[in-house]
């Protein structure tokens, strides 16, 4: 497999009136073409960011990428201006987002959305480009897509609506998809169906998705590989598998255990105790070991290296290290109570 | 559509006839007569009002008018010997609607365009400046505005006629000084929508579609922003109409502005009527008009309207 997008040692900081917020840490990541990579944590850990990083998208100032290159088909596009950059979005990586209400312009038609990027990128007169997004309407599944085309954002629903945010992020065939959240904002059961279709259009497109979510069961269901994030840095990354079943890191742990289960045992609801770091102050150590149960004292001083697992897992905790204490995972990790296929 | 329309004419009409009836009653409480010549003796007064109608009692009076209203009889003016209002008010009319309409045209689209620009550089100097500017323009009236144009351009310098109304170099100053405070309104009103449009999701949206930052701006965020622009624009245009009363007045300008004025201090009874049903009229059906306009550029209200 070959890489597709390459990020090394990512930094994103804000800098603020009298503060410098450190969104993003240190980040690497890679994505082979036509594969499916979630990248998982609560809110604050900085998912979104290095995702509008890729996107070339941090609103400057206040943001700046301070360090690090994200190479897409080995070209570097923190280097790349913003001219340079509109060539990129929305037909080589395209995004979409958390809230279908508001990510469409409420005052145009919904085919004259899907039209703007296919006239930009490909140069498509007006008919072809209508013709094209009454395809792409059909594609993602919205019925009678030849009158849904003139109609406007308020007359579809959530769900539908966030077909439409599929349908103009797939317009020019790009080779990587971002969704950040793309289904927090919809129902439970239209959540199925949306991540259904982005299943099946992966199929067809041969598009490499970057999850963004919070949600291990979205994660469970379209994803191959993970990335766990927190406090501006990747701790922990592997296989689908390998992240569910055999977790290193104890923010993982965390992260499994406070999912809620069909058949748990007692109705509480478990949670991490404690809120992540402030990344204008961040710590010096591992971000997770405040809160950690099981944090030594080397980890609020020193930041631990990543510990290759295998050839696809590896994470960044003092308990890997050949002297720490031997921790087992908890038990309320039940990866069967979750309903992932 | 046809529905809504109806039954917007209908509250227009409900509007109309509460301001005649309370411009009549509130005219009837106004001390003095119209028949102020000392050299009138009490007899002939009497003769006048008997004439006029005016000994009858006050809602004789009212019905009166109205039924004469319905026929399109605004009646005659007292002081302008028994000159029919409608002709007196056709007249100057024109003038004033000349004045007015080029103010709003003015101050619209300039306080847009200054509006759009600030929201674009919020923050920045472009934006304190505008701000300035605005607060300025709102909170000065329009007549220290033409003053003060009056005696730069006008005296001073003696680029434009301090007073007049003939030919187009005579309207820069007065239309200048009415359009100020529109202008200032209308910018800070656009700036706001602006600088709330551009942090909208579907912004980012259109960025992530790789569209330039001019299509964004033309495409996505003016139209959005100046929605809520257009709902001001009714409550300006009657500003515009009590604005025009003195800037006619100060510039010289033979408009129904000083007309009114002067048939208010001589109970003029019928011309009272007839301007202020004139202007009530103007801005109701201004308010109409920027509904129906609302409706057209927002597809969500044009579709509540038709279909609901």
């Amino acid at each position: 497999m070959s890489k597709l997008l390459e990020i090394n040692d990512l930094h994103v900081q804000f800098n603020l009136i009298g503060r410098r917020v450190q969104a993003v840490r240190g980040v690497s990541l890679d994505l082979n073409v036509g594969e499916t990579l979630a990248i998982v944590g609560e809110s604050g850990s900085g998912k979104s960011v290095t995702s509008k990083a890729i996107m070339g998208l941090i609103p400057n100032p206040p943001g700046e990428i301070a360090k690090g290159s994200i190479s897409f088909e080995g070209k570097d596009l923190v280097q790349y201006s913003e001219k340079q950059m509109q060539k990129i979005r929305g037909k080589e990586i395209s995004m979409i987002f958390q809230d279908p209400m508001t990510a469409l312009n409420p005052t145009m038609k919904i085919g004259k959305q899907i039209m703007e990027s296919l006239i930009k990128h490909q140069g498509m007169s007006k008919h072809d480009a209508r013709e094209r997004a009454i395809e792409l309407l059909k594609l993602v599944g919205i019925p009678k897509p030849e009158k849904r085309v003139d109609e406007y954002p308020h007359q579809f629903s959530g769900g539908m609506r966030q077909r439409v945010v599929i349908a103009i992020a797939l317009a020019c065939n790009p080779k990587i998809l971002i969704a950040d959240e793309p289904t927090t904002a919809l129902d439970v059961t239209i959540q199925a169906q949306i991540l259904d279709l982005m299943r099946d259009l992966q199929k067809k497109t041969g598009t490499a998705i970057i999850l963004i979510t919070h949600d291990l069961g979205v994660v469970a269901n379209i994803a191959q590989r993970v990335a766990v994030m927190y406090g501006g840095k990747i701790v922990e990354t592997g296989t689908l598998d390998e992240l569910f079943y055999h977790p290193k890191h104890p923010y993982t742990w965390g992260l499994l255990a406070s999912m809620p289960k069909l058949h748990a045992k007692t109705d509480k609801l478990l949670a991490i105790p404690g809120t992540p770091p402030d990344l204008s102050d961040p710590p010096k150590g591992c971000p997770f070991a405040a809160r950690c149960p099981h944090a030594m004292n080397v980890c609020t001083t020193h930041m631990p290296e990543y510990t290759e697992l295998s050839a696809t897992q590896k994470a960044a905790c003092w308990l890997l290290d050949e002297r720490a204490p031997k921790v087992a995972p908890p038990e309320t990790i039940g990866v069967g109570g979750t309903n992932n296929d | 559509m046809g529905r809504y329309v109806l039954k917007r004419l209908g509250y227009m009409c409900v509007t109309f006839y509460v301001v005649i009836t309370l411009t009549f009653l509130s005219m009837k409480l106004l001390p003095g007569t119209p028949f102020q010549n000392p050299k009138l003796s009490p007899v002939q007064i009497n003769q006048l009002k008997h004439y006029y109608g005016l000994d009858q009692p006050v809602a004789v009076q009212y019905v009166k008018y109205l039924w004469n209203l319905l026929h399109g009889d605004m009646g005659g003016s007292f002081q302008f010997g028994n000159e029919s209002v409608s002709t007196l008010l056709m007249a100057k009319f024109p003038v004033s609607m000349d004045l007015g309409l080029e103010a709003i045209i003015l101050g619209t689209i300039f306080g847009i365009l200054l509006g759009i620009i600030a929201g674009l550089h919020r923050g920045k100097v472009l934006d304190w400046g505008t701000m300035v500017f605005s607060v300025l323009g709102i909170s000065i009236p329009s007549f220290i505005f033409a003053g003060v144009l009056q005696y730069f351009l006008g005296v001073y310098v003696q680029l434009f006629p301090v007073a007049g109304w003939n030919g187009p170099s005579s309207h820069v100053l007065p239309v200048i000084s009415l359009a100020v405070g529109v202008l200032a309104e209308v910018a800070l009103f656009m700036r706001t929508e602006m600088v709330e449009v551009i942090n909208q999701d579907y912004i980012v949206t259109a960025q992530a579609k790789g569209l330039s930052r001019a299509a964004i701006v033309y495409k996505h965020a003016i139209r959005n922003a100046l929605i809520p622009v257009v709902t001001i624009l009714g409550p300006l245009t009657a500003a515009i109409i009590t604005g025009s009363l003195v800037i006619e007045s100060i510039f010289g300008i033979p408009g129904i502005g000083s007309q009114y004025v002067s048939s208010i201090t001589t109970n003029d009874y019928p011309m009272i009527m007839g301007t202020t049903e004139l202007y009530a009229g103007l801005f109701i059906l201004s308010i109409f008009v920027v509904d129906i306009l609302y409706g057209i550029i927002d597809p969500r209200i044009r579709v509540s309207g038709g279909r609901a």
